[in-house]
């Protein structure tokens, strides 16, 4: 591994998504989309305000995880479905810079297959964390011009700050693993698009990200317990509410989060020196 | 000295059928500029690839600046530039940042990279359009920044894969106008694909003509020719006119007639003096004819004397696919009557 080199194509990798706008609105446009309009739509919790505070709790409670409403819920997994948008468009990258001849004369140069993933890998990670953060603030926001927003009723510390952060990163990581290991293998991106399709509302769908925990069968419930949004996810809902499905800690989130990073970034590894190697 | 690059046996086969390079063997000296020359498809790029480390042989070796591409193809990389034949700068990035990215990949020192970059710029004159994103230049423009890049950390070797490809006539002179400089200035060696003969004959020390996976014939662009033998007149009949082969032959000095697409190509020390002499013939047969030209001996000439077919029919079927498709037309349309 060599440092310039990382640093060198890490630059360009940044400085690509930097002059892409596009592609920056795309990634925003979804989550935003639901926070506009499906969380404003949506936010059924209001109706229990007409229930004596104590039971309104308590179905809170057993609903969404103490979390205060029905939008902050919601918005916490948002926060962790921008990973997914975000991170998409690394693995789209590697398929036109194929298709652009970038790859090859990246390949063609000294740099390893190594860092060719990982300075890619490392872009495509920290570009997310930004725009989760971009969310979260305008989920706050809202609550702020008369619609329904997100309310941080925890005690939020600088432990959790770094947790939330951490967690987003890991998320981030994960995606950006299994998209880069897509578009390394894959050479059109009418098949990527598609299957990147087929990947992203199935995950989203199987996460706590959008249900009220409470609401969902148990079947569900225990697919979505080891999908890596919800895991995510409740560690920002730990932060900012005080409550998840698991004892409150944190850190057994985390390490599903690890584990998950971990096996996509081996998978993703594997399949990149494999397409990156000289054609036997 | 050793050779700056040998290929010994070189073979490429794609999917376990098709041959793309039939084991290819040349060397190139130190200094020295090799072209590859051949119509689209006759694996010249495949070559360059296993060259370059970019595609594994099937089988063979090769060495370039001594090292074996299959055993230090990293340490090969660093030693060697490679001018693809299409685009491959970053399109949303500014010639100068492709620049410093490729500095930083061929590992130029830190602090020589700004110096190197600026000199590259200036010597390929992109130094104006320096801070503009690549996407907004032209097509000669493109081809320089390519080179900039494949030159940038001062590469031995030099390989350059149909560099002027799209390039005007005036924008592929400019650009061997360099080639030729920074080899003086340097003395690297230089390995180019192309399939424009004039500048195989132009550029090249030494050339391989290459077909079907096979060099079918190398040397100096002058000891080519001079295997040609002489000129070379061409006698278009109109119509059928076998009669006309054997009168061909008896003319004094023709040293080989072939019919090729439908005209004879017939072979002579001086060519203007037997224009006259081959009408004449043609007259006394009764044959008429569609037209007759004189060509010197060029590389043209070299690569239909060496593969059997004319050199810009590279693309469509050869000569001799379409004399047999005709034959076998007019076969059938006789057996019809």
């Amino acid at each position: 591994m060599n440092v310039r080199r990382w640093g060198a194509l890490t630059r360009r990798e940044l400085l690509k998504i930097s002059r892409n706008p596009a592609a920056i609105a795309t990634s925003l446009m979804l989550p935003i989309l639901y926070l506009l309009l499906f969380g404003q739509g949506f936010n059924f919790t209001s109706s229990l305000n007409a229930l004596p505070p104590d039971q309104r709790t308590q179905a809170l409670n057993s609903l969404l995880l103490g979390a205060p409403d029905y939008f902050s819920y919601f918005a916490a997994g948002m926060v962790g479905f921008v990973c997914v948008t975000a991170t998409l468009f690394v693995g789209a990258n590697v398929i036109f810079d194929k298709l652009f001849g970038s790859l090859k004369r990246t390949a063609a140069s000294p740099a390893t297959a190594t860092d060719i993933f990982g300075s890619r890998l490392v872009a495509g990670s920290i570009q997310p964390v930004a725009l989760a953060f971009l969310v979260l603030g305008l989920a706050i926001l809202l609550g702020n011009v008369g619609l329904a927003g997100l309310h941080v009723t925890g005690g939020m510390t600088v432990v959790g700050a770094v947790e939330i952060v951490v967690a987003i990163l890991l998320l981030s990581l994960m995606f950006a693993s299994l998209f880069l290991a897509l578009g390394f293998t894959i050479e059109q991106p009418q098949t990527y698009f598609a299957l990147v399709n087929a990947i992203n509302l199935p995950v989203l769908l199987t996460s706590a990200a959008l249900y009220p925990w409470g609401a969902m069968p148990a079947w569900l419930q225990g697919i979505a317990s080891y999908n890596p949004i919800t895991l995510a996810v409740e560690v920002l809902r730990i932060n900012l509410f005080g409550g998840a499905f698991y004892p409150d800690a944190a850190w057994v989130y985390l390490l599903g989060l690890i584990g998950w990073a971990a096996a996509m970034f081996a998978i993703a590894t594997i399949l990149t020196q494999r397409a990156l190697a000289p054609k036997v | 000295m050793t050779d700056a690059i040998i290929a010994e046996g070189l073979t490429r086969i794609f999917n376990g059928t098709v041959k793309a390079v039939d084991e290819v063997s040349f060397s190139v000296k130190q200094g020295e500029v090799y072209g590859f020359l051949g119509p689209n498809g006759a694996g010249k790029t495949t070559t360059l690839s296993m060259l370059t480390a970019v595609l594994g042989p099937t089988a063979g070796r090769a060495t370039v600046d001594g090292l074996d591409v299959v055993e230090h193809p990293q340490d090969l990389k660093q030693r060697i530039g490679l001018v693809f034949q299409e685009s491959t700068a970053d399109q949303d990035l500014t010639g100068r940042e492709n620049l410093e990215l490729a500095a930083a990949l061929f590992g130029v020192p830190l602090r020589e990279t700004p110096k190197r970059v600026q000199e590259l710029l200036g010597r390929l004159a992109l130094a104006d359009s320096a801070e503009r994103l690549v996407k907004t230049y032209s097509g000669g423009m493109r081809r320089r920044l390519e080179l900039a890049v494949g030159i940038i950390h001062s590469p031995k070797v030099l390989f350059l894969d149909e560099p002027t490809l799209g390039l005007d006539p005036q924008g592929r002179a400019g650009f061997w106008k360099i080639i030729s400089e920074l080899r003086k200035e340097t003395g690297m060696t230089v390995f180019l694909t192309t399939h424009y003969l004039d500048e195989a004959d132009g550029i090249c020390d030494r050339i391989a003509i290459i077909d079907h996976g096979k060099i079918v014939a190398t040397g100096t662009p002058s000891e080519l020719k001079d295997r040609v033998g002489g000129d070379v007149v061409t006698v278009r009949p109109l119509g059928n006119a076998s009669a006309l082969e054997p009168a061909l032959r008896a003319l004094p000095g023709v040293t080989a007639v072939s019919f090729v697409d439908g005209a004879f190509r017939v072979k002579c020390p001086s060519g203007d003096a037997l224009i006259p002499k081959a009408v004449g013939a043609a007259t006394n047969l009764g044959i008429a004819l569609a037209g007759v030209s004189l060509r010197r001996p060029s590389l043209d000439e070299v690569f239909l004397e060496f593969t059997g077919r004319e050199f810009r029919e590279d693309e469509g079927p050869t000569a001799t696919d379409r004399a047999v498709f005709l034959s076998r037309f007019q076969d059938a349309r006789r057996g019809r009557r």
